[in-house]
């Protein structure tokens, strides 16, 4: 009677290990099915002839978008237009958000991979943040475009389209000082800094970027920063989130503004910027001369009736028709395009492509954005 | 039909509601995606991409089961992957230390969470409301909100995988595979042993064909994942951050269902005042199960950090909330005093499979959530209504099983 337990429980320890064994062994039939699409696919496309040279994909591959989250227009549009000209190209567009959160977004990378994706533009969260998981997309030869910001500490990324970004810090601290001279009279001029979101690679270069138009200024005394916060640390706002600008901008008006009038400040982005405005009325100040960036809808409005001075429009039909255009040329099979930028992210030299923004004010508005029919509709 | 199948799962039915819609939806998601789901690295993937808040439900169970809750574990885990990350870069001190260090501080807010709560009396949803505010600013304050680079071999726990080695003819990784072999032998050791046993403690004759088909069963499901994760592409295995939960589950399953303490954390959630008056030290219980979710934070923590090869400002926002979902979607109840690390376990992977099905069919995040929110407002609604006294579960309905309920 033992006897014949045992012997079942062998029989069963045998049963499992002979299946485990069949596993091994249908793997050994499927291991170069699951490896074949990576092998496969180079090898469809030469025949496919349409591929001029090495390195190309098909002409209707899957093209994969990540971006942060969807909660400002710039990245609604981006999702839109990503959406619509991947598709008229003949590419299968993937387009996702991942709502401000790293893990997400990460996930939503492999899961691209996953797909099949041949090429991935990532609008990062945290630039530092996507290390391993754009390796696995280099290992699995797929290749990264960086949108608009910079994506760092890996060697997993091909390029980055973006404004440069110093550059736009350096047109946000001319257009505040022009419009001071244009509106508040002589100097000197009493100002406050305001930062974008720290984990953005992009905030303190727009921050350095003014500040560079700004200090000689500050230096000659014609510029007062009346709380005396310059640090970037001191000005930046949180994940850009307006409502916490506003609260700086009320204690700021509260503690250092109750005998003075406010000139102007320096605004990293509209909704900031508007925060900002929003407060100065709130306190009862006159209305300070405030930078933007971004030429969202209600900030175009606001330049129009001339609540808000100038905001600095990175038209984002730009960056996508370029970041389009490279996935053109990789699809071809001629590689990334030549640019004599490059930025080390740490670990790698990347190739920048830049696109210069453009200053929106109220005299130029209805010029810039001649042929954008929805920001026109704005002008009236 | 319905006798036999009870003979092989055993008598309660209902834990395995959870682990047939788990089944359900990777089939179904399988299916939609083109068979995109049940392949190598997309389980690696998930494994890799979920294993931090796996491990934060662990503690979280525990938790929970004691009548509390712990909002601050997000936080504490950004907090102590910062501090790992700033002190390896900063102080020039080897990877082990900083992980030390995060550890130990981990350890450290939850003597200050426990103590609040245990010796002070404050409810746990305050204190640890307290210290998700404290620790948030914590980690903006020393990171000044910038970013900070983590050491190389972080990756290794975060999306490593282990080593390759032996004979090729096996087609698959052997590391896997043998962790899969010890697997299917331990879990043949216990059946064997509580056979026997029961087996010498009743005189009539107990049957042996459904030790043998539950045998087999395991083992062709360990069997199949030990394929899945071990034949993907050359390198890659059962990933690191998978064999840290899965070693971590092991000890809390023994901790929570074999020991003085795992009783005593049951026994307290029940029925706080009939657990003080039958001598088990309450006060010490919360000590030290607010302490030992803290610490697991950090583990979770220092996983994130190795798998993004930077610590960020914004690491661990509402991970609390996921890892709270997975344990209510486990069965355990607001309550206290009931859930086990099991079912928990399978209510963090249906999270993880929903969020990766989706993901693959390219649902964006704000439908996902919106799903997931539905999907533990349904589990939870759906395990109330089956404990309502009288009532059988859903599978026993589903079987034409008898009405009898257990516990």
């Amino acid at each position: 009677m033992q006897k014949r337990k045992v012997m079942a429980i062998i029989m069963a320890t045998a049963m499992s290990v002979m299946c485990l064994a069949g596993c091994g062994g249908r793997e050994g039939s499927t291991a170069p099915a699951a490896e074949a699409p990576a092998a496969e696919a180079p090898a469809a496309e030469a025949p496919a002839a349409e591929a001029p040279a090495a390195g190309g994909f098909e002409a209707d591959a899957t093209i994969g978008v990540s971006l942060p989250w969807l909660g400002t227009q710039n990245w609604k549009e981006a999702e839109t237009m990503f959406t619509e000209q991947l598709e008229a190209k003949g590419f299968k567009p993937l387009v996702q958000a991942a709502d401000n959160k790293v893990p997400q977004q990460q996930q939503q990378i492999e899961s691209m991979i996953e797909n099949g994706a041949k090429v991935i533009v990532v609008g990062p969260i945290d630039g530092t943040q996507l290390g391993s998981v754009l390796e696995k997309a280099k290992d699995a030869g797929v290749s990264v475009i960086g949108y608009d910001r910079l994506i760092e500490n890996t060697d997993g990324v091909d390029g980055v389209v973006q404004f440069g970004s110093v550059r736009t810090g350096v047109m946000q601290g001319q257009a505040l000082l022009d419009g001071l001279k244009a509106n508040k009279g002589d100097g000197p001029y009493n100002v406050e800094l305001f930062g974008g979101g720290p984990a953005d690679p992009n905030a303190p270069n727009f921050f350095k970027g003014a500040m560079e138009v700004l200090q000689p200024e500050i230096d000659a005394g014609n510029i007062v920063i009346v709380s005396g916060q310059t640090d970037f640390t001191q000005c930046a706002t949180e994940d850009w989130d307006n409502s916490k600008a506003q609260k700086r901008m009320d204690s700021l008006l509260a503690g250092n503004y109750s005998d003075k009038e406010i000139d102007g400040v320096l605004s990293p982005n509209d909704g900031i910027g508007r925060a900002i405005i929003t407060a100065c009325e709130d306190a009862g100040q006159p209305n300070p001369v405030v930078t933007g960036l971004d030429a969202e809808n209600e900030s175009v409005e606001w330049v129009w009736q001339g609540k808000q001075y100038c905001t600095v429009a990175k038209p984002t039909q730009d960056l996508v028709a370029k970041t389009i255009e490279i996935i053109e040329s990789l699809q071809k099979g001629k590689g990334m395009p030549a640019t004599s930028v490059t930025t080390n992210n740490g670990k790698i030299d990347v190739p920048i492509y830049e696109l210069d923004p453009v200053v929106v004010t109220k005299d130029n508005a209805k010029e810039v954005f001649s042929d954008d029919p929805d920001r026109m509709a704005l002008l009236k | 039909m319905m006798k036999a199948i009870k003979q092989v799962l055993g008598d309660n039915l209902r834990q395995y509601t959870m682990v047939l819609a788990l089944v359900v939806l990777m089939l179904v998601f399988n299916v939609i995606s083109g068979g995109r789901m049940m392949t190598s690295s997309n389980f690696q993937n998930l494994l890799s991409g979920n294993a931090y808040v796996l491990i934060l439900a662990l503690g979280m169970l525990m938790v929970i089961v004691i009548g509390q809750i712990d909002l601050s574990v997000g936080s504490v885990a950004g907090f102590s992957g910062m501090v790992m990350a700033l002190v390896a870069k900063n102080l020039n001190v080897p990877w082990y230390v900083a992980v030390l260090i995060a550890l130990a501080i981990g350890a450290l807010v939850g003597a200050w969470n426990g103590f609040f709560l245990a010796k002070l009396g404050i409810p746990g949803f305050i204190t640890t409301l307290g210290s998700m505010m404290m620790f948030r600013g914590g980690v903006i304050w020393i990171s000044q909100s910038i970013s900070v680079p983590a050491p190389e071999e972080l990756r290794f726990f975060g999306a490593g995988y282990m080593p390759e080695w032996g004979p090729k003819f096996t087609g698959m990784n052997n590391s896997t595979l043998l962790l899969g072999l010890i697997g299917i032998a331990v879990f043949i050791f216990f059946e064997s042993r509580k056979y026997k046993r029961s087996a010498a403690l009743s005189a009539e004759k107990t049957p042996l064909w459904p030790v043998v088909a539950r045998i087999i069963l395991v083992s062709v499901i360990i069997g199949y994942f030990t394929w899945l994760f071990g034949s993907g592409r050359e390198g890659t295995s059962f990933p690191i951050p998978g064999l840290i939960l899965l070693i971590l589950v092991i000890i809390y399953h023994t901790i929570t269902e074999r020991t003085r303490f795992g009783r005593h954390v049951y026994a307290v959630g029940g029925n706080k005042s009939a657990a003080a008056l039958s001598g088990v030290n309450v006060s010490r219980t919360y000590f030290l199960t607010m302490m030992n979710m803290s610490m697991l934070a950090a583990v979770a923590g220092i996983l994130f950090v190795g798998r993004s090869t930077a610590a960020g400002p914004s690491d661990g926002n509402s991970w609390e909330m996921d890892a709270i979902a997975s344990v209510f979607i486990g069965g355990a109840s607001v309550s206290g005093g009931v859930g086990t690390i099991r079912a928990t376990m399978v209510g963090g992977m249906v999270m993880a499979v929903l969020n990766n099905g989706l993901m693959l069919m390219g649902v964006g995040a704000d439908k996902t959530q919106v799903i997931k929110g539905l999907v533990l407002l349904l589990a939870v609604a759906f395990d109330v209504y089956n404990k309502k006294a009288g009532k059988e579960s859903f599978i026993d309905k589903l079987l034409g099983g008898n009405k009898k309920e257990e516990k």
